[in-house]
């Protein structure tokens, strides 16, 4: 595409973008920002509970896992999820 | 309510608790009576989001102590700069009434080690410390709380007792003290110390803010008793007597209870505050009792 | 013997880090002997202090392939990436590449992507606050000087394309039980906090091309030809209002004027 032909192309394309807004719904600019039904698909989230184990002053009690010769079967929900007709698949993990 | 963020410059002699994003929104709904709350300084140093709004808005109504977990005083090499000046960055936005950190390390060549590591206690582990303190002490422009820690092992080396080890850094660099009681009877059991005795021998007119907090408990390779500083339980009885016997000696202290992991609802939490709190205004009023009985 | 400083606490860390290390010399108990077992209480908490930061960033990747297989795969990667500082918010930036090259997960090609959203997740939480770019600022700009244009990505921006479902499989994750995903196409996913929370968006598929060239530094013309060329459906107008009304932009480059 030459210069001004994309130069008019963008701002067309983007006065009618706009336009459509302004005769749709007189939104104020701060209910604009983040309003799911505008664009895409907003996917309901996880709440600030999972904001991270962040740093701490405590120790444990709870074991690691190392040091126990175990092998990892296919477990999870990854076995429900659909990839290309395949089940999802863990590979044995040698501890 | 208490008192606001512009008056003392120092914790209310009150129970406080640990503040969890969890119980955020049911803090700044309720605004329970809590003497004080504490967080973890490194959880608090990302750029922005909604833990500083929520500790902005959190300690316009409550005292706020400061706890480092990762400035790793006790390690052999300096002091991360980087680490001073964001600690510093909080302490000058926040103006938190106390700032701890911990007698231990926790970095190293190999990065960030996530735990409080034990140290020997020698002359040349002393000097370091000391380093240490007046270097973080002369960075953040103010004065430190130094926390004895809970340990699991001891040194072959270590020359000085863990007591003398503290009052001698709080003496040569002017920091004060965060005693630290439940690591104290973990210490103590782990290496068949008296914790009575421990607690007889600290300086407790240099401690600004004690920690309570629940163990764990296993055994080690040879069937002894090994607590474990685990912070995801309620104050275990010996903990809470071990506390008693303290404030008999310190007078009533700001007093934090800790519980970082399992962390419960907040009534649950409330609840070991408010026992702390019975304890505290029962020394208060001991004490009362004493002055009048001798005017 | 009497070891200096950095020596001792160079021998603690490096058997702190190999389990098959004996405890370092010098490390005793009141009984006069070394006790595995306690010194096994700073290796513990060093690993499950880590590998439960780890499940706390990622729990979807964890529901997907187990507590077991995760805590395994934590540890792994525990293994040989420390925390670079103590800030544990930012520890596990990389869990996702490592997914992607650790073998046995290698047949959940979907997984690496799942991890990058919760990735994100948690830097777009801890991203600086900034007022997102407004609608009017973009309207105001003259016709002749769009194409020229660069816009400023929102500090709490990111993007995942993924040839997977990733945001229909993260979505799914966030409910108690799971259902599976009937529709199996690529997903494009912005992740994006322009307020207190943080937003996970599905974007229309031919405008995820123009959003990356956007978050690279393009100008609008060349962000607007590489989508073009890639998804002639594109429309511009409609992307760019997209994005900016999700609060992807902070601002337009201060060297294109316009910015107070």
């Amino acid at each position: 595409m030459n210069r001004s032909t994309l130069t008019l192309t963008l701002a067309g394309s983007l006065a009618t973008a706009l336009a459509s807004v302004a005769f749709a719904a007189p939104l104020p600019a701060e209910k604009m920002v983040g309003n799911e039904k505008c664009y895409g698909i907003a996917l309901k989230g996880q709440n600030d509970c999972a904001a991270g184990a962040g740093t701490t002053c405590a120790g444990t009690s709870t074991m690691d896992y190392q040091g126990n010769s175990w092998k990892a079967v296919p477990a999870g929900t990854c076995t429900s999820m659909n990839v290309d007709g395949h089940k999802g698949m863990l590979e044995p993990m040698k501890g | 309510m208490t008192a606001s963020k512009t008056q003392a410059y120092a914790l209310p002699a009150r129970a406080g608790l640990g503040l969890k994003p969890e119980h955020y929104e049911t803090v700044l709904a309720n605004r329970p009576d809590v003497g004080f709350f504490e967080v973890h300084a490194e959880n608090y140093m990302g750029a922005g989001g909604p833990p500083h709004r929520y500790l902005e808005a959190i300690t316009e109504l409550y005292p706020l102590s400061l706890h480092g977990v990762g400035l790793s005083i006790g390690a052999a090499h300096e002091l991360d700069k980087a680490h001073l000046k964001r600690l510093r960055g909080l302490i000058d936005r926040y103006r938190p009434q106390s700032f701890s950190e911990h007698l231990a390390w926790s970095t190293h060549d190999t990065g960030f080690l996530n735990d409080l590591l034990p140290l020997p206690y020698t002359p040349e582990t002393l000097a370091r410390v000391i380093d240490h303190v007046d270097e973080t002490q002369q960075a953040l422009g103010r004065r430190l709380l130094l926390e004895n820690p809970s340990t699991y092992v001891l040194f072959a080396d270590s020359t000085i007792d863990e007591v003398d080890f503290l009052a001698t850094i709080a003496e040569r660099t002017g920091c004060g003290l965060l005693l630290d009681v439940n690591n104290v009877m973990v210490s103590a059991v782990n290496h068949r110390l008296d914790a009575a005795t421990y607690i007889d021998r600290f300086p407790v007119e240099l401690v600004g803010e004690i920690h309570l907090a629940g163990y764990d408990e296993t055994v080690d390779d040879a069937g002894d008793r090994l607590l474990i500083d685990a912070h995801g339980t309620a104050v275990k009885s010996d903990v809470v007597a071990l506390y008693q016997h303290t404030l008999a000696r310190s007078g009533p202290l700001p007093t934090l209870i800790e519980w970082d992991n399992d962390v419960p609802d907040f009534a649950t939490l409330q609840a070991e505050a408010a026992r702390a709190d019975a304890m505290l205004a029962a020394e208060a009023l001991r004490r009362n009792g004493q002055r009048i009985r001798a005017a | 013997m009497t070891m200096d400083l950095a020596a001792s606490q160079t021998a603690f860390a490096d058997a702190l880090l190999h389990a098959d290390r004996p405890v370092p010399d010098g490390i005793t108990t009141a009984r006069g002997e070394a006790d595995a077992a306690r010194f096994a209480v700073y290796r513990n908490n060093v690993f499950v202090g880590l590998t439960k930061a780890l499940a706390q960033r990622f729990p979807v990747t964890e529901r997907l392939v187990g507590t077991q297989f995760f805590v395994a795969m934590a540890r792994a990667y525990a293994q040989d990436h420390k925390p670079a500082s103590p800030l544990i918010i930012e520890y596990g930036g990389d869990f996702p590449d490592f997914i992607a090259s650790f073998q046995p997960a290698s047949k959940l090609a979907y997984l690496p992507d799942v991890a990058r959203i919760e990735a994100a997740w948690m830097r777009a939480y801890h991203a600086a606050d900034a007022t997102p770019l407004d609608l009017a600022v973009l309207a105001a700009v003259a016709p002749e000087r769009l194409a020229d244009l660069r816009l400023v990505a929102h500090p709490s921006t990111g993007l995942i394309r993924s040839g997977y479902p990733v945001g229909s499989i993260w979505s799914a994750h966030q409910l108690e039980t799971v259902t599976p995903i009937t529709d199996w196409r690529p997903q494009d996913v912005l992740v994006v906090r322009p307020e207190m929370t943080v937003n996970i968006h599905i974007l229309p598929s031919q405008d995820a091309v123009f959003a990356a060239c956007l978050f690279d530094g393009a100008t609008l013309g060349a962000a607007a030809e590489a989508a073009l060329t890639e998804a002639p459906a594109f429309d511009f107008g409609a992307a760019l209002m997209g994005l900016v009304s999700l609060g992807a932009f902070r601002a337009l480059q201060p060297d294109e004027g316009n910015v107070p």
